[in-house]
């Protein structure tokens, strides 16, 4: 039996970040969804729905000797663009705010990811999703600015990993 | 008067924020530890069928999915009216013995090693994950193999790891084939070697250097809450509670009648509740008379049972209470407790699979909705975690009610931050080793902030602002 979890014995991980309970924010796990059902892709790209759970994931890729080449954060970002706007973000570029601010949404460990990319030579690239709207209490719901923007970045992952 | 503000912690799930006051002398005169809460959660909730909270709760946190999961399931058994088949209860039991050891691993190696590997006063840049493993790289590759092991056993007991589905009302959606036991028993039984290196490692290599901090970083006196068997002995998937006191005599009652002995006070700063023992009847964080306050979590859990069912960690909790009497009140305890725990877990995971009734076919029995309520409570890493559902006829929910590990915590990790604080800042003067001996504290009782944050960065920036009486910004330290 292979002894290296599958997130860190690929080429490429694609983590769909985010909490479903916190509308807007559920746009990463719907992602990964999407591209788990109607993608798809070839065998060394590992795609999963991280939910609130990425820590853990990329706990064992910092520890492990084994690491994916590439790892393709998609989350939800309130970072002031129009509702449903897809961008990379460089991880040098996360806004001082994002990391030490008291809000509810921010993008996953920030910190943890930036070590990857320094210490680790892992090629971290997060795609992000500017929200409409992150409720202050729990919800279900998302957008529809923010669902129509799904199929895009399907596509603009796919593009990425044809690429690579 | 200055204000430092140490925001947001680091190295704990989600956010907190820390506010430390000082005085004119440059004393600490309150110190403040902050947490989210879930907000909402109880309404969203509403008018939706019982039967589906067992699976949405997973959704609440990403850390623990495995503990909502399994009292949201035996709060639904509850509402039903129903005692789950004998393998049922194995099956649970089993998938949260598992989840433990992968928690107390990740814990122990990410989350706290972090400080006693590297050392408290070790340069922010290096006392983290990557300096774990540049410093033990061998112990590091054990690290993610015991983890991947407990991921590999839930996909094969459960089907799911990541967001758990198969514990349902009346028992277990799916039986363990004996082909997937014989798969599994050499998994948990790598994983209990690891848990018996861990703890040798931890005791011959790690606590011995950290002996001084240990007695004297953080200490409160308080009571403890924990579950025990009807023979005193430590369970964490079900059986009654045991309220003991500072002094060690204890109450035991049934689950449901958890609000005639925890009360709810309410502070202005905070969203979080600060429950507290209602027989006391009062809640007083002064740290020279506390009333009322109790902690849960790993520490509390050894401190109230009068025994383990299992032998390594009998043996451990034998010599554990020879070396600090019960009940033991030093904080950073809680990292040895944990240990204890993570060795208890992955024998009795072991002993689960030896069992031949857990291969049973009997593993559900059918519900019918009916106006109820339905209290499931388990031991979660982090403490006590209390779910609490009423249903009206057709079994939809109009009611719910979830206390969660950390919030037990609330009053105690107050009082150890500021503890901690009037110890080793004086005269105004602070440094970096000081300010993270403070986080020491915090991160003993492992909280949990992120029910309502998906943020779970192992190592968040510390920003420490320390300002003038009047809010002026004096100085600013930070690790980014």
């Amino acid at each position: 039996m292979e002894n290296i979890p599958a997130h860190c014995n690929c080429n490429i991980l694609i983590l769909g970040c985010g909490n479903i309970l916190f509308g807007d924010d559920g746009f990463g796990p719907n992602v990964a969804e999407e591209l788990q059902k109607n993608y798809n892709l070839p065998e060394d790209i590992v795609v999963i729905n991280a939910g609130s759970s990425v820590r853990n994931i990329l706990f064992d890729i910092t520890l492990s000797e084994r690491r994916p080449r590439k790892i393709i954060i998609v989350d939800a970002v309130d970072a002031g663009k129009t509702p449903g706007e897809i961008f990379e973000l460089p991880i040098d570029e996360i806004p001082e705010k994002k990391i030490d601010d008291f809000s509810m949404h921010q993008l996953p460990t920030s910190n943890l990811l930036k070590e990857l990319k320094d210490f680790c030579k892992v090629d971290v690239i997060i795609i992000a999703c500017q929200v409409e709207n992150i409720p202050e209490e729990v919800t279900t719901s998302i957008s529809k600015k923010i669902t129509d923007a799904i199929p895009e970045v399907c596509k603009r992952i796919n593009e990425i990993i044809k690429n690579s | 008067m200055k204000k430092i503000v140490i925001h947001p912690a680091t190295r704990l799930e989600g956010h907190a924020k820390i506010t430390i006051l000082l005085n004119d002398e440059g004393n600490v005169d309150d110190v403040k530890f902050q947490q989210l809460d879930l907000r909402g959660f109880e309404k969203f909730c509403i008018g939706k069928p019982v039967e589906e909270l067992p699976r949405i709760v997973t959704s609440i946190c990403g850390v623990c999915p495995w503990s909502h999961h399994l009292a949201s399931a035996k709060a639904n058994d509850a509402v039903f009216g129903v005692q789950i088949p004998p393998a049922a209860k194995k099956l649970r039991e089993l998938c949260n013995s598992i989840a433990y050891c992968e928690e107390h691993i990740l814990h122990f190696y990410f989350l706290a090693g972090a400080d006693f590997v590297m050392g408290p006063d070790a340069d922010p840049s290096v006392r983290n994950v990557i300096g774990i493993a540049g410093k033990v790289p061998d112990i590091a590759k054990k690290v993610v193999r015991s983890r991947w092991l407990g991921a590999e056993m839930l996909e094969i007991v459960s089907g799911k790891a990541i967001h758990p589905v198969t514990a349902v009302p009346g028992g277990f959606s799916k039986p363990l084939t004996e082909k997937e036991r014989d798969t599994a028993l050499p998994l948990a039984e790598e994983v209990l070697e690891f848990a018996k290196f861990s703890i040798d490692f931890a005791k011959n290599s790690i606590f011995p250097n950290y002996l001084d901090a240990v007695k004297s970083l953080g200490v409160i006196k308080t009571g403890f809450l924990g579950t025990v068997t009807e023979d005193g002995t430590l369970d964490l998937y079900d059986g009654k509670l045991r309220m003991m006191d500072a002094e060690g005599k204890y109450e035991d009652f049934k689950c449901e009648d958890y609000t005639d002995y925890i009360g709810e006070h309410i502070e202005p700063w905070t969203y979080m509740k600060f429950p507290y023992m209602k027989k006391v009847g009062k809640l007083s964080m002064d740290l020279d008379n506390p009333v009322g306050v109790y902690r849960t979590n790993t520490l509390a859990r050894l401190n109230v049972c009068d025994k383990i069912r299992t032998p390594l960690a009998q043996k451990e909790l034998t010599e554990f209470r020879e070396k600090f009497g019960r009940p033991v009140q030093l904080t950073l305890l809680y990292h040895w407790a944990r240990l204890i725990e993570l060795l208890y877990n992955a024998e009795y995971a072991v002993q689960l699979l030896k069992d031949p009734a857990i291969t049973s076919k009997d593993i559900r029995i059918p519900v019918k909705p009916r106006a109820a309520r339905g209290i499931g409570i388990v031991e979660a890493p982090r403490g006590t975690l209390i779910h609490d559902y009423e249903t009206d006829t057709q079994g939809l929910v109009t009611n719910v009610n979830i206390i969660v590990g950390t919030t037990h915590n609330n009053a105690p990790i107050n009082m150890s931050v500021k503890r901690a604080a009037i110890d080793l800042i004086k005269d105004g003067k602070y440094d970096q080793g000081m300010i993270n001996k403070i986080e020491m504290c915090y991160r003993a009782y492992d909280p949990c902030l992120s029910c309502a944050t998906h943020n779970l960065d192992g190592r968040l920036a510390v920003k420490i602002d320390i300002l003038d009486i009047n809010g002026e910004l004096l100085d600013t330290l930070k690790n980014f």
